[in-house]
């Protein structure tokens, strides 16, 4: 397999246009931190990586808004953002090791999920390569823009199969003043359950709020159901935190930065991985369900499940009274027959959107569980 | 009658068409300054009469046009090329209100407001409130990616969009998204809002509902600089603080609005910020206190803070009955709505006033300040000769201006028939190329509201021209 490693998006256009006439297959990929995700990818030809593009292309802190390039670390972008108190909190794992291109390819968010969105909220823009060698942009540097169509939505956890994204701009949040956070402990996850729709429905309104069954917990030092909170602001309002969350164990600076490192980086932890997408309602029944570690994302209705093999995976995604929900195998430590079991007719248009990026289908052939 | 006007009323039945002259000319228009005249208005009642409307549309070759409220800035529910125009006026069911998984199930014909209205008494909200919320409906604010005031903390229309369902232009009826966000594959949700009608007709909406927060307080900052005003937009950000809603005034729009509201306005000065905070009471309390700083430091000669739930009433009360007020003034005026980064307001300000200078118009700012969402209004008189085309130029020249400061030409009324000629301002060639093979991807017989959102590949002369009918368009 050839690899290529352009450094501007012109040469990185070039390189995909000259494939696409060879009819080679391409691989693409920023670090690689997540070839575990999304499905195997088939054998390429040509491994085009995003890493030479690391640059910044615009940041006024003022403006509250970035333009990066697609190779940069995420964690180079996190420091570069930090030095303005700024931040694009999509908490994705694999923050260490992985680029800005991945993290939105992939689609990932993490914990503060529930009060800045995802990466469908925190992205204005974007350039990206095509497989004719063209180099087009969608949206913008600015936070509201209606014109055109938005096609950075179809890129985000496109993983890869549309087209290759080159530069991502995004809207930024301010960082809290201060942030502290809080684990309370419980014996079942009804308990659980009813706390957190205590806490939901009230006026607090935490930036994070996990669960994770007792498997899930031990990995974080805790034990027990467990519901994470996590608040920022000034410290009056943490104040009031600390009263209504009365009993919670109370977390701050390294501490609660390593309690939700561990919860991010859960997924990746675990060889097996299934994702689920469930109604609010449903938080305690998930939490039953896992025969292993899950974490929840308790104030979004996405839960993740560790299984120790393909097998166990695909079985509790076959069981029936799990049909409700959206099940998919994410992450996978070896093959599986089935990742995505479910995909419904919206498929069959993502087929048709496929074929209008990329016609025979040389990019990231695989990815997207197979299906695309 | 042509056959597809007959298949149409077995489908939507005698009392669910329009299409006498008296009444088709009631649906030439939209809010904004195009006409076009469609040749059967139908009212359909599910998704299945929809779908089997499109079979009809597409059969026959005859284009079809969404149409929600008719509240639309830029010629998006007008019927340009005639055919057919679907109202979506008889689904207007709320389906579904669950407050505890923070959702509803909306049909596109239900007023924005009333979706708030429904949730008001669990305690929640829809939070995107443009400020023509008491008629715009959700299809329309899902086609346009509509925003609002507010959207400055809580985000645009996608922002709060889940699911949908919608009719594709083979008649297909196909769910997108969910209950529950960040769904395997492609995001068809995020792609088809904003799309205008252009991709598929939208049936049933799946939106977040919002808590609604503890704590309220609203500021009125007024100033005698226009710059120092604008200037206070972006030290509010470097102090790290998001409010809910951040509008600007200028000194014109300032005396128009208090003689026709009495809103308290003040009458002397150069612009005002009508600000308010939103959320927990003490995060709301020290944001207050910031608030109050970064006005002072940018010279604010007074701050003004509601007291009580009445003052706040009457100081959003100017804001979002200012068009009422220059109709008073200007029988015609044309509403603009461009975007530039928060930091080049006051130099954006600064050339709007170059170019009323220049063309000898007046021309009126009153705007979503907080994301450099500008709305310069323009005021003319259709009467005299050269000064309709004297707007449209003022106005175009404007909104290059905000591409070339890095913006963008439409933040929330869309492309419609309106910008369509400016879009390759914005985007190149490639980027446009794309979007269009997307477009054809859905419609490939271009039947879905046809000479809207995308320029031809060609520019056909036809699409060169700025829009020509002025009116009353009213602005947000
Ligand atoms: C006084 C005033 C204030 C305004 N303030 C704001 C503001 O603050 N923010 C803002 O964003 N806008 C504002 N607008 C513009 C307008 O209200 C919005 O664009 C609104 O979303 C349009 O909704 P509507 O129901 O009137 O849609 P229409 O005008 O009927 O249609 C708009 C577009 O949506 C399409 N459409 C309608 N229904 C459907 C459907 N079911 N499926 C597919 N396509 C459909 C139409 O084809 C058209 O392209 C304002 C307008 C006025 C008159």
């Amino acid at each position: 397999m050839r690899c290529v490693r352009p450094v501007t998006e012109k040469e990185l256009a070039e390189a995909l246009r000259a494939a696409a006439e060879e009819g080679e297959r391409v691989e693409v990929r920023g670090a690689g931190s997540k070839r575990r995700m999304g499905g195997p990818v088939a054998e390429a030809d040509v491994l085009i990586e995003t890493t030479g593009m690391a640059g910044v292309r615009q940041y006024d802190p003022r403006d509250l808004t970035v333009s990066v390039e697609a190779g940069m670390k995420w964690r180079d972008f996190c420091a570069l953002l930090e030095e303005n108190r700024q931040m694009a909190p999509l908490d994705p794992p694999c923050a260490e090791t992985g680029t800005v291109g991945g993290v939105v390819a992939a689609n990932l968010s993490g914990p503060r999920r529930r009060l800045y969105g995802a990466a469908r909220d925190m992205v204005i823009g974007m350039s990206y390569a095509t497989v004719d060698g063209a180099v087009a942009q969608t949206g913008g540097m600015v936070v509201k823009n209606v014109a055109g169509l938005d096609i950075h939505k179809a890129l985000i956890g496109s993983f890869g199969t549309l087209a290759v994204i080159t530069v991502v701009n995004f809207k930024l949040a301010p960082q809290p003043e201060k942030t502290r956070s809080y684990a309370l402990v419980f014996d079942s996850a009804a308990e659980l359950a009813a706390r957190r729709d205590a806490v939901l429905s009230g006026p607090l309104q935490p930036a994070a709020m996990d669960a994770l069954n007792p498997a899930a917990a031990r990995l974080a030092g805790l034990d027990g159901f467990c519901l994470l909170a996590r608040a920022g602001g000034p410290e009056a309002l943490l104040e009031r935190y600390d009263r209504e969350l009365q009993g919670a164990r109370r977390y701050e600076g390294g501490q609660e930065m390593a309690l939700w490192r561990a919860v991010e980086e859960f997924a990746p932890s675990q060889r097996f991985v299934v994702r689920a997408g469930h109604r609010l309602s449903d938080l305690r029944a998930v939490l039953e369900s896992a025969p292993g570690a899950c974490v929840s994302r308790a104030g979004t209705g996405v839960s993740w499940l560790g299984f120790d093999s393909a097998g166990e995976a695909e079985q509790w995604m076959s069981d029936a009274s799990h049909a409700a929900w959206s099940r998919l195998l994410e992450w996978s430590d070896g093959p599986a027959g089935v990742y995505w079991p479910d995909p419904g007719p919206e498929l069959e248009w993502m087929r048709k959107i496929k074929s209008a990026f990329d016609p025979s289908g040389i990019l990231n052939p695989g990815r997207l569980y197979g299906r695309i | 009658m042509p056959d597809w006007k007959q298949e149409l009323i077995r489908i939507v039945g005698e009392r669910g068409y329009l299409d006498r002259p008296e009444d088709l000319r009631l649906y030439e228009y939209d809010g904004g300054v195009d006409k076009g005249r469609p040749e059967i208005v139908v009212f359909p009642r599910s998704a299945q009469d929809v779908s089997a409307i499109v079979k009809v549309s597409r059969r026959h070759g005859v284009p079809i046009v969404g149409r929600g409220a008719g509240t639309g800035l830029s010629g998006g529910a007008i019927a340009r090329s005639g055919g057919i125009l679907i109202s979506f006026a008889r689904m207007n069911r709320i389906l579904e209100i669950d407050p505890f998984n923070e959702r509803a199930v909306v049909e596109p014909g239900v007023v924005n407001l009333d979706i708030s209205a429904a949730a008001a008494p669990y305690g929640y909200f829809f939070a995107p409130d443009p400020s023509s919320q008491r008629a715009c409906t959700i299809g329309g604010n899902v086609a346009e990616n509509a925003g609002g005031p507010h959207t400055l903390a809580y985000g645009v229309t996608a922002n709060h969009v889940l699911g949908l369902e919608v009719v594709l232009p083979d008649g297909e009826i196909l769910r997108t998204g969910g209950f529950w966000p960040d769904a395997a594959g492609y995001d068809l949700t995020g792609l088809i809002t904003g799309s205008e009608g252009a991709l598929c007709l939208v049936t049933k909406v799946i939106v977040r509902l919002m808590r609604k927060p503890e704590s309220v307080e609203t500021f009125l900052a007024i100033y005698d600089s226009v710059d120092d005003c604008a200037t206070t937009v972006s030290e509010i950000t470097a102090r790290a603080i998001t409010p809910a809603a951040v509008e600007m005034l200028d000194g014109s729009m300032l005396q128009m609005v208090e003689e026709a509201v009495h809103a308290g306005y003040p009458l002397g000065a150069a612009g005002v910020l009508l600000i308010e905070l939103e959320g927990v009471r003490e995060a709301v309390a020290e944001q207050a206190a910031q608030v109050r700083q970064a006005c002072a430091a940018c010279r604010a000669q007074e701050i003004r803070q509601a007291r009580n739930e009445q003052e706040r009433q009457l100081l959003w009360k100017g804001r979002k009955n200012a068009f009422g007020a220059i109709g008073r003034v200007s029988p015609f005026y044309y509403v603009h709505d461009g975007v530039v980064p928060r930091t080049k307001i006051a130099p954006t300000l600064r050339y709007i006033e170059d170019v009323s200078r220049r063309s000898g118009l007046a021309i009126g700012n009153i705007f979503h300040a907080g994301d450099g969402n500008m709305h310069p209004i323009i005021l003319f008189d259709a009467r005299r000769p050269g000064d309709i085309e004297k707007a449209q130029k003022a106005g175009f020249d404007i909104l290059e201006y905000c591409v070339d400061s890095g913006g963008s030409i439409t933040g929330e009324h869309g492309i419609g028939m309106e910008k369509i000629h400016l879009m390759d301002r914005q985007f190149s060639q490639e980027s446009l190329e794309m979007m269009r093979r997307l477009k054809m991807t859905f419609d490939p017989a271009r039947l879905f509201n046809p000479g809207k959102l995308l320029p031809e590949r060609q520019p056909c002369p036809e699409l060169r021209q700025p829009p020509v009918t002025p009116g009353g368009s009213l602005p947000c």
